[in-house]
C-alpha cells in the first residue's frame, strides 16, 4: 500500500568515551517507517532514542547495521532529513526570520525569494508578525515553533523531530501538539518523533515504538494507533491503548 | 486590564501607604546609594588625611582638582597635560590594536582547529601565566629605550586575555548548532562562518573589555622605561617630588580615559550584538 521511506536494520550504536570506555547505546533497533506515516518513538530518558534519531539524519553512523532512506543507506545530514532539536538550538544573532531561512542562505537562494519561502513557514508555524524579533524574546513554544519553520524551509523528505516540546510547560506542550498535527496534515511529509511523554505519543502517532529503560537501548514493542484525528485523550480507546502500552512496559522495567 | 494587574495596581497603593516609606523608598534608590557611597569614601579619605596617617603621602581631594586644573595650565617636560595623555592613549591604542591583530586570530584558529591548537597552545600556556611587567627588561634589550618597547608591553598585556576570550569562545559553542548547518546541507565553511564567527563575537568582546584594562595598566610599567611624556611620568614625575596629589591626578585621569575607551566598546558591542539582551552601559 505504501512505499516504505525509512528502514533501520539492526543498528546498533557503541560510543567511545574517554578514549577506551565503550558505551552501549543501541542494540539491534530495527524500525520501519512509510511514506508520509506519523511514527512516535517512545521511551524514558537514557535509553538511546536521540541516537536513534541522529542517526537516521545522519549526524552519527551506526557501528553496525544499516539506516535506509529509499532503499539507499544514509550517507550524511542533509537538506532531504529535516531536524527540530529538543533545546531549539536557534541562532541567537538571527532574527526568527533570519532563523528560518539559514537553509535557503546557504544554498544561495536570491533574498526576494527567500522571503516568500521563509513568509509562508513563518505564517504556516503561527509566528506572523514575529519575523523581526530576536529568539531571546521569544516564549520556549515561540522558539520551537520557529525550529519547526526551520526544518520545513529546507523542503525536506522526512522530518525528525527530538522531544521538541520537552522543554515546554503542560498547557503550550498540549496545544503544541495540536499545531504540530494541524501542520503535518496541512503540509504530509514522513515524520518519525521521539518523545518520552505517552499522552504525547498517542495523540500524534499512526504508530508508536517502544523502547526499553535502560543501555542499551532497543526495541519493545509497536502499536497502531488507528484513531481518527483529531483524538480526545478522554476516548475509551485512546485510554485502552494508553494502559495497554503502559502495563507492557512496565513488564520490561 | 486583567484581574492580576488590577491586584498589582491595589497591592502598589498599600506599599506606597506603609510607614517609613520615604526610608524604604531612599534605601531602594539607586542613585541614593551611589551617592553615599561616593560620599562614604570622600568622607573616610578627608579624615584619614585630617588624623595625618600618611603625612605628606596623601592630601585631601580637592587638592588633586585644583593639581589637575594647575597642571593643565604648564608644561611637564616641555608638553601640556592633555599632550601627556595623548601619549599614553596613543601607545595604549597601537599595542592593543596589535595585540587584538595578533591574538583574535590565534585564538579564533586554535578553537576551530585542533592541530592548529596542538602548536600553538603549549607556548601560549608558557605565555599566559608570565606578568606583562616582567617583560620590561627583555623589551628594552630588544627593542631600546624608544617606543617600541613600551608598545610591546602595552600588547603582551592585551594579548593573553584576547587570545583566551576568542579561544573559549569558539570552545563553548554548543556542538549542536553546527548540525543545524549540516542539516541544512552546509559545508564545514559555512560552519564556521554562521556559527563559530558570529557566537564568538560575544566572547571576543569580553576579551577586547578585559585586555582594555590590561593595557591601559600596562601603561604605567611601559612609561617607567625612561619615558619623558605620558601619565605615567606624570605620575612617576609627582612621586619624586614627592606631591601625592600630582600622583593621584595622573591615576585619576588613566582611570577617566580607560573609562570612556571602555564605554566605547560596550557602544559597539551593543551596535554589533543587537541580540544581547543584557548588555550594561556600565
Amino acid at each position: 500500500m505504501h512505499n516504505i521511506k525509512i528502514a533501520c536494520e539492526n543498528v546498533s550504536k557503541t560510543f567511545l568515551q574517554k578514549g577506551d570506555t565503550r558505551v552501549d547505546v543501541l542494540k539491534d533497533v530495527s524500525i520501519t517507517v512509510r511514506d508520509n506515516e506519523f511514527v512516535v518513538i517512545l521511551g524514558p530518558g537514557q535509553c538511546g532514542k536521540t541516537t536513534l534519531l541522529r542517526m537516521i539524519a545522519g549526524f552519527e553512523k551506526p557501528t553496525t547495521g544499516r539506516v535506509l532512506m529509499d532503499g539507499q543507506p544514509v550517507g550524511g545530514p542533509g537538506r532531504d532529513k529535516g531536524f527540530v532539536f529538543q533545546s531549539y538550538m536557534l541562532f541567537a544573532w538571527r532574527t526568527v526570520r533570519g532563523n528560518v531561512e539559514v537553509g535557503l542562505r546557504m544554498r544561495g537562494v536570491p533574498k526576494a525569494e527567500r522571503r516568500v519561502i521563509s513568509q509562508q513557514y513563518i505564517d504556516m508555524v503561527g509566528l506572523t508578525g514575529f519575523e523581526n524579533h530576536y529568539p531571546h524574546q521569544l516564549s520556549g513554544g515561540m522558539k520551537q515553533r520557529v525550529g519547526i519553520a526551520r526544518a520545513y524551509c529546507n523542503d525536506p523528505q522526512i522530518m525528525l523531530l527530538d522531544e521538541p516540546f520537552g522543554q515546554l510547560d503542560a498547557q503550550t506542550r498540549l496545544y503544541m501538539e495540536k499545531e504540530t498535527e494541524r501542520i503535518w496534515l496541512q503540509e504530509k511529509r514522513t515524520v518519525i518523533f521521539v518523545t518520552n511523554n505517552i499522552d504525547e505519543a498517542l495523540t500524534l502517532g499512526d504508530r508508536i515504538y517502544t523502547m526499553k529503560d535502560k543501555l542499551p537501548g532497543t526495541l519493545c514493542n509497536c502499536y497502531e494507533v488507528d484513531l481518527p484525528r483529531p483524538r480526545e485523550s478522554t476516548d475509551k480507546e485512546f485510554l485502552r491503548l494508553r494502559k495497554q502500552i503502559i502495563e507492557e512496559s512496565e513488564l520490561v522495567l | 486590564m486583567t484581574s492580576h494587574h488590577i491586584a498589582n495596581e491595589i497591592h502598589h497603593v498599600v506599599r506606597e501607604k506603609k510607614p517609613f516609606s520615604l526610608v524604604d523608598d531612599l534605601l531602594m534608590s539607586r542613585w541614593f546609594l551611589y551617592s553615599m557611597s561616593v560620599i562614604l569614601f570622600l568622607g573616610i579619605w578627608y579624615y584619614v588625611v585630617y588624623i595625618d596617617v600618611f603625612g605628606r603621602g596623601l592630601c585631601y581631594p580637592h587638592e588633586v582638582i585644583t593639581e589637575i586644573i594647575r597642571l593643565t595650565s604648564r608644561k611637564l617636560a616641555g608638553k601640556e597635560l592633555w599632550e601627556h595623555a595623548w601619549d599614553s592613549s596613543r601607545r595604549v591604542f597601537i599595542g592593543f590594536g596589535i595585540a587584538c591583530v595578533l591574538g583574535i586570530p590565534l585564538g579564533f584558529f586554535m578553537g576551530i582547529s585542533k592541530y592548529f591548537n596542538a602548536v600553538f597552545n603549549p607556548i601560549f600556556n608558557l605565555i599566559k601565566p608570565m606578568p606583562p611587567i616582567s617583560w620590561v627588561s627583555l623589551s628594552i634589550l630588544w627593542l631600546g629605550i624608544g617606543e617600541e618597547p613600551k608598545i610591546f608591553i602595552i600588547a603582551i598585556g592585551a594579548f593573553v586575555p584576547l587570545v583566551l576570550n576568542a579561544y573559549n569562545g569558539i570552545r563553548l559553542i554548543d556542538e549542536e548548532l553546527y548540525d543545524v548547518v549540516r542539516m541544512a546541507g552546509g559545508s564545514h565553511m559555512k560552519e564556521i562562518w554562521e556559527v563559530s564567527f558570529p557566537a564568538a563575537v560575544p566572547a571576543i568582546f569580553a576579551g577586547l573589555q578585559i585586555a582594555l584594562s590590561g593595557a591601559w595598566s600596562c601603561v604605567l610599567a611601559a612609561e617607567l622605561v625612561s619615558s619623558r611624556s605620558g601619565l605615567g611620568f606624570v605620575i612617576v614625575q609627582g612621586m619624586n617630588t614627592g606631591k601625592a596629589a600630582m600622583v593621584i591626578a595622573g591615576m585619576l585621569l588613566i582611570a577617566l580615559i580607560a573609562y570612556v575607551c571602555s564605554f566605547c566598546i560596550s557602544y559597539l558591542e551593543r551596535k554589533i550584538c543587537p541580540w544581547r539582551r543584557d548588555l550594561s552601559t556600565h
